[in-house]
């Protein structure tokens, strides 16, 4: 069976910083890893492929040296990646990463299960998973935290709810995004780096991609950020001291006064 | 033995605020005074009330309190972050607490000469924030760097997992401004990265646990920052396998690694289950976590790999690789928190320090599993297997009553000890004896040897007022 698990590359959490005046994150000199999320998605692929067979390929859309959290995915157990990367791309929102990343699932063909993680941990929406599903017109359970049986024909899975869990039987082929307690991620190992080292990881670009170039990237993006801001915390304080047996009092009185005049008490 | 000293009396406390003033002496409130009677050493029969806590901010204050002590005959315990891990902070005769926490300045960055020089109550951590900028760094520093002070860390020449590639803080001090027990202002070294002018006072106060004087400037070598650095978890099927792969790294590999730290089966195991961790321990009869650093991404990247190829020539069963924070930290985790995870078998702990040359830690190891058995205590081992030096932390057998335990560690310290003798070791490698290990100094060091120590105390302390019961007894005396 094939599986697909689609990545992002997102800055290391430990080291990012906010730049004060516009909002954003500073990217300059921070660290790129694996989104946390997705290492779980992996796990699980890498499982299922032991125990069924096939194969696992990772795609990632990003910048070029995204190409990094391919090759660590490799190195983790996947066979393959293929990077998907364009100048076209830039500024894509949640649809066109979808929208993309369905094109490219196409054209690696026949998927089994693909498989994402619950959300990035950079832009925190978790839709691509469920965007990647409706592209491809698959069916889908998200926060799946165990898959209990898959073939060629159905695949049966525990979800995460609000109240509990909830099983779900699907057809194949189908999309799954998956939570922590799926399966937990095992390190890289000096042979999957020493292959993944070697593993020629290919590039597609939009022209690779069967996509109508109106759709991609900051033109396709039906999303726009207006303004990102800092929500600011508004507590206002005021501290009414007692010192010693002779301050009491007033104190009391002024707490008494001041919660009054608020109508709590 | 305390009654030569004099007490603390009201007219000493006045002159005592008149010379750092009133805000920072602490006199009289048993409760405010209670912090600085104990430093990490958990058991409290180690710790010792203060009579007063003074925090000075200058070494001319500094100067004054030690005359002032000295005339007086009290006695002064200099105290940093009290993160020890020997009682070297805790008054033991009680008297004066000297604070160093208002002296936390750096006071000169010299790109050109490579130093740094700061206070003694600089938290260590941000010695290494303020010089990233400049693409330089101190490489001294304990593992306890979050909260230390580098004038603690002088104090106890303490050395942190880099250290076999790094050294330990000694390695850096190239220059002390300290003040005598007697009150005298005196300065060693400089920023010389060679001198032999007459006898090296200045490594003789690295280490000195405040027994000799009470450093007030210290000036310290840098380097430039490592710009790449990779961790590899180690798993191995016994600990002789895993010690055996050290010198074969450093001779056939060629390389120094930054840091090689072992953890015992039980270390692994312990930490592992606490942490919810699934790295497949289950078969690991130890692991060796390894740490390459180096100014290109190229170099570190071949080094690791050449290491990782011996540890699987040498039987590693599994060599894992953290090249990012994220997967470093899941790593170190793991060696981090050996200690927390045995106190959930029990709160009682004895953190010990040993240290054997690196060849002998296999047998170490087999010898502290013997006296586990005999004495029916679990002694985790874990440590800086790079340089021999393994922290064996007897922890109470949750059966026993703190009677039983107290009655039965110093029989179990006195046979770590003597194995640890035995096979040419210490008694303490970076932790330092202060008065948790000072009745154990005769079993590893000679009478001769003490017996130089207690003349440089004698010389330099004549009335014995610098954190006395430290270290070794001046009284003691053949
Ligand atoms: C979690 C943890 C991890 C640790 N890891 C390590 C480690 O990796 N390596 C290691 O070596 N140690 C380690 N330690 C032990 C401890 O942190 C070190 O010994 C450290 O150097 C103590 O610094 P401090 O400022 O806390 O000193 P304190 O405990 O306050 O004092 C230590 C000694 O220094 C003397 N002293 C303090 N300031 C001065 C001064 N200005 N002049 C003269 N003497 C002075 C004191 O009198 C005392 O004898 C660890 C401790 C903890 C709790």
């Amino acid at each position: 069976m094939r599986f697909i698990v689609p990545i992002k590359q997102v800055p290391e959490t430990n080291a990012v910083r906010m730049d004060e005046e516009t909002g954003t994150m500073v990217r300059e000199g921070v660290e790129s890893i694996i989104n946390p999320l997705d290492l779980y998605a992996i796990e699980i692929a890498i499982r299922l492929r032991e125990q069924h067979g096939g194969e696992v390929i990772s795609i990632s859309m990003g910048p070029a040296n995204a190409e990094k959290a391919i090759r660590e995915a490799i190195a983790m157990g996947c066979d393959s990646g293929v990077l998907i990367t364009d100048k076209a791309f830039a500024g894509s929102d949640t649809w066109a990463t979808s929208y993309v990343l369905a094109a490219a699932i196409r054209r690696i063909g026949d998927p089994g299960l693909i498989i994402c993680g619950e959300r990035a941990t950079d832009g925190d929406t978790g839709q691509v998973g469920p965007g990647i599903a409706s592209f491809l017109d698959l069916p889908l359970a998200t926060y799946v935290g165990k898959v209990e049986h898959v073939d060629n024909d159905v695949c049966r899975v525990r979800r995460l709810i609000e109240s509990g869990y909830e099983v779900l039987e699907t057809d194949m082929p189908a999309v799954l995004t998956v939570v922590k307690e799926v399966a937990d991620p095992r390190l890289p190992t000096l042979r999957g780096k020493q292959k993944a080292r070697k593993v020629e990881v290919p590039a597609w670009g939009a022209d690779d991609l069967d996509t109508d170039p109106n759709r991609l990237g900051l033109k396709g993006s039906p999303t726009r950020v207006v303004k990102i801001f800092r929500p600011q915390v508004t507590r206002q304080c005021r501290k009414v001291t007692a010192v010693d047996e002779e301050s009491i009092g007033p104190a009391v009185d002024e707490l008494v006064e001041f919660l009054r005049q608020r109508e709590l008490i | 033995m305390s009654n030569k000293y004099n007490a603390v009396t009201d007219q000493i406390v006045e002159r005592l605020v008149e010379i750092v003033g009133e805000k920072y002496v602490l006199y009289g409130d048993a409760e405010k005074l209670e912090p600085f009677s104990h430093d990490e050493v958990a058991e409290s029969q180690y710790a010792h009330m203060p009579d007063c806590v003074v925090r000075p901010e200058s070494t001319e204050q500094i100067a004054a309190i030690m005359s002032l002590a000295n005339d007086e005959r009290i006695p002064v315990t200099p105290r940093g972050a009290g993160s020890g891990l020997s009682g070297g902070a805790v008054p033991v005769h009680g008297g004066i607490v000297l604070l160093c926490d208002r002296m936390n300045r750096i006071l000169e960055i010299d790109r050109e000469n490579l130093t740094v020089t700061v206070q003694p109550g600089l938290v260590t951590n941000e010695i290494n924030d303020a010089l990233s900028q400049y693409g330089l760094f101190y490489a001294g520093y304990p593992m306890s760097l979050e909260t230390c002070y580098v004038g603690g860390n002088v104090a106890e020449n303490a050395g942190g997992g880099k250290a076999v590639k790094y050294g330990v803080t000694g390695r850096y001090v190239l220059g002390l401004e300290l003040v005598t027990p007697t009150g005298e202002i005196v300065r060693l070294g400089g920023k010389l990265v060679k001198d032999v002018t007459g006898y090296n006072l200045l490594q003789l106060m690295v280490g000195s646990e405040g027994t000799l004087g009470v450093f007030t400037e210290i000036t310290l070598k840098l380097m430039p920052l490592p710009k790449s650095s990779v961790d590899l978890l180690v798993l191995f099927r016994t600990a002789k396998e895993a010690i055996s792969a050290v010198p074969t790294i450093m001779t056939a590999g060629g390389i120094i690694p930054t840091a090689i730290e072992f953890m015992d089966q039980s270390s692994v195991r312990a930490s592992c289950e606490y942490l919810n961790e699934s790295i497949p321990y289950q078969d690991a009869g130890a692991m060796l976590l390894i740490t390459v650093d180096g100014a290109h991404e190229q170099q570190v990247e071949r080094e690791y790999e050449s290491i990782g190829e011996l540890c699987l020539e040498n039987g590693a069963i599994e060599v894992y690789v953290a090249d990012n924070y994220t997967t470093s930290e899941r790593i170190w985790k793991v060696r981090r928190n050996i200690a927390e995870a045995f106190k959930v078998v029990s709160p009682h702990q004895s953190l010990e320090d040993v240290v054997v040359p690196i060849a002998a830690i296999p047998d170490m190891v087999d010898g502290l599993g013997e006296i586990s058995g005999r004495h029916e205590v679990q002694i985790p081992c874990y440590g800086h297997a790079g340089d021999g030096n393994l922290h064996a932390t007897p922890v109470m057998n949750p059966a026993w009553t703190l009677d039983e335990w107290h009655e039965k560690l110093p029989r179990i310290m006195e046979d770590m000890y003597k194995l640890t003798h035995s096979l040419g070791g210490m008694i303490s490698g970076e932790h330092g004896i202060g008065h948790k290990r000072k009745k154990y100094m005769n079993f590893v060091v000679p009478e001769a040897s003490l017996e130089m120590m207690r003349a440089v105390k004698r010389a330099l302390d004549p009335n014995n007022i610098l954190n006395p019961g430290k270290i070794v007894d001046v009284n003691d005396a053949s």
